[in-house]
């Protein structure tokens, strides 16, 4: 009748294990820190192609190459997306986390940690190395309120990738410098493709931004100031002109099918695929398409990012990583002594090499290993595209900007010449605190 | 009603009684507390300590990343959040799909608990299978479903083609617009929840005494008769739990959509909203703010629930 | 109870079972195949057959990701930290939950009531709003990025859907058989141990089962309250990473999704048996 037995509890035994455990884990957590003099730093890493192998090329390498008598670079692995990174970092910095040693974080984010006082400011002893032959578009974004609060590491930029064949048919000559609307009509033409980045999420900011500094505008007209008197410069001539090019783009169909959810990985799989013809993306997506085996690499050219306007020039996008040391740091001194380290020009052009990267190094765009691992004059061009490109607007409240306007252009078929000027009311009222976000 | 049967007045020897009642009443007493105590008390300690700090953060205009600028705002917070057309949006977004939701799954864990409740052949794979969603993880689920139904890495839309005949468009982007990305984001919900509802009402209809049925059977009852007047009743506390337990966890839905759409073509929930107040902006103040409202929608939801079924948990032996 | 069934409805349900099954296991099967998947057949879908479903040359590539270098290093510390937390959160709120219900269910005291619904309230506030207290609390006393610092806010994910869902099951029981021990003269306490315990099993099973699912799909608090010494499984997923940070981990993430998903397969089809026989046959119908 009683199929199954009565339990015995060895309940008891089981929690006085637990209160030993949590007893434990409570000591564990108290040490830390030093040891035997040597200090131990604590990296905060970006996710790179190296992870946490120190064997990969990646940070993890450099944090094992330039630790020394003096110091241990221990690393810690920060989620994939910029935002989370952002986040995890905040809480800790928020809470006086003493560990904050050294920081890989989006230039984007300097602003905001440097104006909470969260970053511990750099040596003038050390100034000078840290600016020294650097991009300027990488200087810019170090910066805060004209002083250098972040080490420039590694600056990112995107080209308009493109196949030859499909440029030639068009009658397109990339010789020269190409706008927009002569994309997207070449793309109508021969029925192919524009990848581009217009999902929700923060490499859709990178498009808006580029397309407005394209077109001679700023979204933050007074970047530093705070939320009372933050002048946004969306609603403009440049701010429309951004938003009829993401219109057309999207109307035309040559955004793909699947443009208002299509990020870095859905845009280069769609160039990859039988209508590929242009695509904007990171220097990463050479190494990318070599990897996956397409079958007409010769086929792959690349250029400056398209003009908004015809006669102006284009602004690239800017991205990359930045090294930051927390205020709260017990080694302030020698957590600035591994970034010079780590930012030297050899290891950023190793860098570069091994995980596709680009040095914000002026010099590392010549070494012979870069140009190998970016050949067909892609590596000057990268460099070309990072003495041009523009940061995101520098502001504080970067993070609402960005979030609001990503939310207010989507989805990008439904963006048209009012949308700047709603996003620009909306963000105002946001940071007003008068709507939610 | 057991403990008052045994309190039913009995003609011999009144004095007795009084006395071993008063005992027995007392014993059970300081015995229920003795038994529930301890997990009342862990209970208290692990929840009451961030949801009192969490209304008390939802007073300020409080941001994270400037302590100095706190302020006291007393319930400026809720008035925002209440007049906001954002708010009402996620509101109305995450109700249409609890409804959803739930009604598919009730009558899917249903059906599925029927067959697993009385198949023979293959009753252990089936009950086994049955189970394996419920043990996957959410976000993981998401993925898969994201994955499945994306244009470019995806089989969705290459297996309608082909059971439409080419009629369905390859090219068809589910994450482009409002209901179709909330289609995958409940599928995937569904999917992944439906075991949990199945679970309990199994266990629901294991309870009832197959006798009850088998005679409602020999009465000439139809299959549905006796579904709807002999199984449903008996499982009625089951089916209240199951129910209750999924609208609540319902309403705050978050990984399936956070990790398909980000917020999207208006696919924000009320989870969401709290966690981009919260985490992504920092403003603790707000957050903590909608945070509380949200637990209260729950609560006024729970109070329906509890008050529709007219089941009370509490009654002892549950059996009126 | 078989033998009423007809052999047609055996064939009925038999029947039934194959489209639960396949709808139960396709997106199940999906992640596998994308898992097989190349960086390359992710994005061409000539690369793949049966409607962009399996690849046509399956690849380990993604196992070898997770499992060798760098990933090895999140992955398995993560699998671990998974199954001593989430069985310790289990078995601390089953055990408590058990007492808590029977008491409920089954004796008359003051503030049961009270109990429940601070059960039902607590257990429904968003877990999100819960996670920045915690963190500054935890850094306080100690326990940011400990076992027991990610078991506690654990059980107060488990603890108040052990104590209802129990309180259910313990009022489906026959407590005649109860109260018949108790006219033979044991006390609650010896009704408990010797009767009811056996007629709950069952139920606590089934309670300990979904307790630890409910832990094991948490993701929030993993995310925000540790940093390496604790990361369960749902967070190391966020920390995952493609060939480079701006490819999407989509194999790598399919790949460790299947591996977390085979231990638990295991522990479904053992429990399983305990829990149908239980649920089914064993206490109630004897």
């Amino acid at each position: 009748m009683f199929r199954s037995r009565p339990r015995r509890p060895s309940w008891t035994r089981a929690a006085g294990a637990l209160t030993a455990l949590a007893t434990a884990g409570a000591l564990l957590a108290g040490c830390g820190g030093s040891s035997n003099g040597r200090a131990q730093l604590t990296w905060y890493i970006n996710p790179d192609g190296g992870g946490s192998d120190p064997t990969k090329g990646g940070q993890a390498q450099l944090a094992a190459e330039c630790s020394t008598g003096q110091y241990k670079i221990d690393i810690q692995l920060l989620p994939n997306s910029a935002s989370d990174q952002r986040t995890g970092l905040l809480r800790r910095l928020a809470a006086g986390d003493s560990s904050m040693d050294l920081m890989s974080i989006d230039p984007v984010y300097v602003p905001e940690f440097a104006e909470a006082g969260y970053l511990a400011p750099v040596p003038s002893s050390m100034q000078a190395d840290f600016e020294a032959d650097r991009v300027q578009s990488a200087l810019d974004a170090a910066k805060w309120q004209g002083k250098l609060v972040a080490v420039p590491f590694w600056a990112n930029t995107q080209l308009l990738w493109y196949r030859k064949s499909i440029a030639a048919k068009a009658g397109l000559n990339m010789k020269n410098p190409v706008t927009w609307d002569q994309l997207i009509s070449a793309a109508q033409q021969t029925k192919t493709t524009i990848g581009v980045q217009a999902m929700l999420y923060e490499g859709y900011t990178v498009w808006i931004n580029a397309l407005v500094r394209g077109a001679g505008g700023q979204i933050v007209d007074n970047p530093g100031a705070t939320y009372d008197s933050l002048k946004l410069g969306l609603n403009s001539q440049a701010g429309e002109d951004a938003a009829s090019i993401i219109s057309k783009v999207s109307s035309t169909g040559v955004g793909g099918p699947a443009m208002g959810s299509s990020d870095e990985t859905a845009s280069l799989n769609l160039f990859q695929g039988p209508t590929g013809g242009f695509l904007v993306n990171w220097p990463y997506t050479y190494a990318a398409l070599k990897s996956a085996g397409v079958s007409w690499l010769n086929d792959v050219g690349a250029t400056l990012y398209p003009r908004t306007v015809a006669s102006d020039p284009s602004a690239p996008p800017f991205g990359g990583i930045d090294l930051a040391v927390g205020s709260k740091s017990a080694h302030v001194q020698d957590a600035y002594e591994a970034a010079k380290c780590i930012t030297s020009p050899a290891h950023q052009a190793a860098y570069m090499v091994a995980t596709g990267n680009p040095a914000s190094d002026k010099s590392a765009f010549t070494d012979p290993s870069v140009e190998k691992a970016f050949p067909n004059g892609i590596a000057a061009l990268i460099g070309q595209s990072l003495e041009n490109a523009a940061p995101r607007p520098q502001s504080q409240y970067y993070g609402d900007i960005s979030t609001g306007l990503q939310q207010q252009f989507s989805p990008p078929s439904s963006v048209s010449s009012q949308t700047p000027d709603k996003a620009q009311n909306f963000i105002t009222q946001v940071l007003d605190g008068k709507a939610l976000l | 009603m057991t403990i008052a049967a045994d309190r039913a007045p009995k003609t011999d020897k009144p004095v007795t009684r009084k006395r071993t009642i008063t005992d027995r009443a007392r014993g059970e007493r300081s015995l229920g507390w003795r038994l529930a105590g301890p997990a009342f008390v862990v209970m208290l300690f692990v929840t009451l300590y961030p949801i009192l700090y969490a209304i008390y953060l939802s007073l300020f205009n409080y941001r994270l990343t400037d302590p100095s600028g706190r302020k006291f705002v007393f319930l400026q917070n809720y008035g925002v959040a209440l007049t906001d057309s954002l708010f009402w949006q996620c509101f109305v977004t995450t109700f249409i799909i609890v409804i959803v939701t739930l009604a598919v799954e009730l009558v899917l864990g249903m059906a599925i608990a029927l067959v697993m409740n009385r198949i023979v052949m293959p009753r252990r794979t089936l009950r086994t299978v049955v189970l394996i969603p419920y043990s996957i993880i959410t976000v993981v689920s998401a993925f898969s479903w994201l994955y499945a139904a994306r244009v470019d890495t995806g089989f969705f839309n290459h297996w309608l083609h082909f059971l439409t005949f080419g009629g369905f468009n390859l090219d068809y982007n589910w994450f482009g617009g409002r209901w179709s990305s909330l289609t995958i984001i409940c599928l995937s919900e569904i999917w992944k929840t439906t075991p949990f509802m199945s679970l309990l009402l199994l266990a629901g209809l294991a309870q009832i005494d197959s006798s009850m049925e088998e005679a409602a059977q020999v009465d000439g009852a139809t299959w549905w008769q006796r579904f709807y007047k002999v199984v449903i009743p008996n499982m009625k506390a089951a089916l209240m739990v199951a129910v209750l337990f999924r609208t609540l966890d319902a309403i705050r839905i978050y990984d399936n959509p956070y990790v398909m759409t980000a917020g999207a073509n208006k696919t924000l929930t009320l989870s969401m909203l709290v966690a981009n107040e919260t985490i992504n902006r920092v403003e603790i103040g707000m957050g903590s703010a909608l945070a509380v409202i949200l637990f209260v929608i729950v609560l006024i939801v729970a109070f329906i629930f509890v008050r529709g079924f007219k089941v009370d948990l509490t009654t002892t032996g549950g059996r009126n | 109870m078989d033998s009423t069934m007809s052999t047609k409805s055996k064939w009925w349900l038999s029947g039934a079972s194959i489209p639960i099954m396949v709808w139960t296991l396709v997106p199940i099967v999906w992640i596998f195949a994308t898992s097989l998947k190349s960086d390359a057949a992710l994005g061409d879908q000539s690369k793949n057959t049966f409607g962009n479903f399996w690849p046509k040359s399956p690849t380990w590539a993604n196992y070898k990701l997770i499992f060798n270098g760098g990933a090895k290093d999140l992955f398995l510390p993560a699998l671990w930290h998974s199954i001593v937390i989430c069985l310790s959160a289990t078995i601390i709120s089953v055990v408590l939950a058990t007492f808590c219900a029977y008491a409920i269910s089954r004796l008359d005291f003051p503030g049961k009531k009270l109990i429940l619904t601070t059960a039902l309230a607590v257990s429904f506030f968003p877990v999100i709003a819960m996670v920045t207290p915690l963190f500054n609390l935890w850094r306080q006393i100690g326990l940011f990025d400990t076992i027991p610092g990610l078991i506690i806010p654990y059980l107060a994910l488990t603890l108040p859907l052990s104590i209802w869902i129990l309180s259910a099951f313990f009022q489906q029981i026959p407590w005649e058989m109860e109260q018949a021990a108790q006219v033979d003269g044991a006390t609650s306490w010896q009704a408990f141990r010797k009767v009811v315990a056996p007629l709950a099993a069952p139920g606590v099973f089934t309670t300990a089962i979904i307790a630890f699912f409910t832990a094991w799909n948490d993701f929030v608090f993993s995310l925000n309250l540790t940093s390496s010494n604790a990361r369960t499984v749902p967070a190391a997923l966020a920390f995952f990473t493609g060939a480079s940070q701006f490819t999407q981990p989509t194999g790598a993430i399919c790949a460790a999704a299947v591996v977390v998903t085979i231990p638990v397969v295991i522990l479904v089809l053992l429990f399983q048996r305990r829990i149908v026989s239980g649920l089914t046959s064993g206490a109630v119908k004897g």
